[in-house]
């Protein structure tokens, strides 16, 4: 069964189309395995910029925090699926949240697929040959994000315009969602204080 | 009792013996900017060694003086403007003469708040007679030679008042004047002394923003909002080559110097800019400081062996760069203890001492080099000669006083690879955070592993091949063997 699923995830590579069909009409897909991908991006990223060679990263690796690295890969993820189940909800989409998680989450199989060979090559290139790695890192944004759009596209059923326009919502539908966490935040952060010094008041007065 | 008493007394005395400083104070931060442009603090390059006032003159203070120029061979020139004279000093700060009058057609002439001056290698003395509206030049004498007064060409429109306020010569006798209300460059003077043209003309830059605002109004409006006119040059000097280098007024603080070359072209803007922003401070929006905003650059000084030196009156700072644009070390600030200043306005240099005006104070403060400051200023030079074997000495020891220091590690590390010691230049030029030549030296290094080992590799993988395809074809016979 993992097995099975596991290969599916690589033929969604190549048949995005069909795949993303079954995912949503056929239960091929899996969340957990999605969520892995989405951990396994963290990595990657983390692994980028920490391993790859000077010659093409000049970050200072005593700065790069590999538990942010992966959170913020997280926190974007679940901002992204909300987001869009927020706004497909009401714009006719057929897929479910199950569906959008799944189909994200899959969608990011790229980065780490190309990530690591590009962090790998980065050990030998030099001069002018940083143009690989460059190139390396280019593939897998660029296809990460088309299949993003496909999968999003078939799981809810919609057209190519219908679905950029969706996308554009989505965006701002984040921004919204961001700003409400901010705010609750600080309500809370606010809260938390008056009950402290509430306490100590009480403290001193009893 | 009385043992008491003296008990005491010898107590008092021991602890009021006087407690040695152990480092010299300096009232000023000194620090420079790494690669990633963080304040990375540092020991201090140059430290005040003295300061003059005018009041120690015999023939009276300094009153506003606005330019100082300090020949090779140890002159002063002083242009006191308040006062409207030159004052000429020695090295040792003694009075040699004042230049308040000069003989012109028979008659005696004065100055009106002469606010710049140059003097050339002869000793001839370039003035910048501002409220005469002229250019004074005096030989080593005193005699006048020439006056540049009220230009004459076609660019120049009929209205246009001539009212210098620095000027600045180069080795054929070419004149730089920086004119007032001049947005066009700076004015270029052939050894005739006739107007040649505008030079090093500054272009407009216009944001993203101001263009987007600017479709959406009239022309009404747009006759109303701010002009976009180019920054103003606020002071020159030039080198023996003949570059010009010109500070002008940045507040974005991207670029307050250009290096222009006979052509009036910016040579370090084209190299070097990338990385390095000219313009003294880099990241003033987030400091502390009592002054916010971008360094004000308003004097230049091209030292030895391309080393140049600017002056900021906002934080009365002194930068120092190399001939790259590198940013070598940062001194100076405002205030009132001595090595600060209240309003600096001139900068100049003898040997590698530094000689900063101070107008509203009237007094000259002398900086020396500290051994960490000689060190990088000698391995600077050493670097510029060509002696890059003699400087990686000298940056080692910088290193040792400073282990910070990225401009050490790069030039340690780009030595050892033109000496071909890859590995040695990989790790110094790693620590220098020089990624442009560390790739030439891994690609160098890698070069020679796989040069010593090319042979090994490809034998092991010819006898795999072989030994592969070999054993494939065995298995195909017995294969065939067994199907019949």
């Amino acid at each position: 069964m993992i097995k099975e699923k596991i290969r599916f995830l690589f033929y969604m590579l190549t048949h995005p189309v069909d795949a993303f069909y079954e995912i949503r009409h056929r239960e091929k897909g899996s969340m957990g395995l999605a969520l892995i991908v989405v951990f396994l991006a963290g990595v990657a990223f983390c692994l980028d910029k920490r391993y790859s060679s000077f010659v093409v990263n000049a970050a200072d690796t005593r700065e790069v925090k590999s538990v942010m690295y992966i959170s913020a890969m997280f926190l974007l993820f679940f901002l992204f699926c909300i987001g869009n189940w927020a706004v497909t909800c009401l714009t006719d989409g057929e897929g479910r949240m199950k569906d959008i998680v799944t189909a994200t989450g899959y969608a990011l199989l790229p980065l780490p697929l190309f990530y690591i060979p590009a962090v790998l090559i980065s050990q030998v290139i030099a001069g002018d040959e940083a143009v690989f790695y460059t190139l390396l890192i280019a593939i897998a944004v660029v296809w990460a994000l088309l299949l993003v759009v496909m999968g999003n596209m078939i799981i809810h059923n919609y057209t190519i315009m219908k679905e950029l326009k969706t996308l554009l919502f989505t965006i701002v539908a984040m921004v919204i969602i961001l700003f409400i966490l901010l705010l609750f935040y600080s309500i809370f952060r606010q809260i938390v204080e008056f009950v402290k010094s509430l306490y100590t008041e009480l403290i001193y007065r009893v | 009792m009385k043992r008491w008493i003296s008990f005491l007394v010898l107590a008092i005395l021991l602890l009021a013996e006087p407690v040695k400083a152990s480092a010299q104070a300096i009232p000023y931060d000194t620090y420079n900017y790494d690669s990633k442009r963080n304040v990375v603090f540092t020991p201090a390059a140059y430290v005040p060694e003295d300061v003059f006032f005018g009041s120690e003159l015999s023939c009276g203070d300094f009153a506003g003086p606005k330019d100082m120029f300090i020949t090779k061979d140890g002159t002063i020139y002083v242009a006191d403007t308040g006062n409207n004279r030159i004052v000429v000093m020695n090295i040792q700060m003694e009075l040699l003469r004042v230049i308040d009058s000069f003989e012109n057609q028979g008659e005696t002439d004065t100055f009106k708040n002469p606010s710049g001056l140059f003097c050339d290698k002869e000793g001839t003395l370039y003035i910048a007679d501002t409220d005469n509206k002229r250019i004074v030049i005096l030989n080593a004498e005193g005699k006048l030679v020439d006056i540049i007064s009220d230009p004459k060409s076609d660019v120049l429109g009929d209205d246009f008042k001539f009212v210098p306020l620095k000027v600045s010569v180069d080795y054929a006798g070419r004149v730089y004047v920086i004119v007032s209300n001049v947005y066009q460059g700076i004015m270029a003077f052939n050894q005739e002394h006739d107007f040649m043209g505008y030079f090093g003309t500054i272009n407009v830059r216009i944001t993203l923003a101001q263009r987007f605002w600017r479709l959406f109004s009239t022309k009404e409006q747009r006759s109303r909002q701010q002009q976009f006119i180019p920054t103003e040059f606020t002071n020159i000097d030039i080198d023996e080559d003949g570059f010009v280098y010109a500070t002008n007024l940045d507040s974005t603080g991207s670029q307050a110097v250009r290096k222009l070359n006979p052509k009036g072209i910016d040579v370090i803007n084209a190299t070097y800019n990338s990385k390095n922003a000219l313009a003294g401070d880099m990241g003033f929006k987030s400091t502390k400081d009592s002054y916010q905003g971008a360094s004000r650059i308003i004097d230049v000084k091209v030292r030895e062996d391309g080393i140049f030196s600017l002056l900021d009156s906002n934080r009365g700072r002194i930068f120092t760069y190399d001939n790259e644009g590198n940013i070598l070390y940062i001194f100076g600030g405002m205030g009132t203890q001595e090595g600060t200043f209240y309003t600096p306005v001139a900068l100049e240099a003898y040997g590698e001492k530094i000689y900063v005006l101070d107008s509203y104070r009237k007094s000259i403060t002398i900086f020396e080099p500290t051994q960490y400051g000689g060190y990088i200023n000698e391995a600077v030079g050493l670097r510029f000669d060509g002696d890059e074997t003699k400087a990686v000495e000298v940056w080692k020891k910088v290193l040792a006083l400073d282990s910070n220091n990225e401009m050490a590690y790069s030039g340690i590390g780009k030595a050892y690879l033109s000496a071909g010691d890859n590995e040695k230049a990989m790790y110094y030029l790693k620590m220098g955070v020089n990624q442009e030549f560390y790739s030439i030296a891994y690609k160098r290094y890698r070069n020679e592993i796989l040069r010593e080992n090319m042979g090994g590799v490809l034998n092991v993988l010819l006898v795999l091949v072989v030994g592969g395809y070999a054993v494939g074809k065995i298995k195909k016979i017995r294969m065939r063997r067994k199907g019949l």
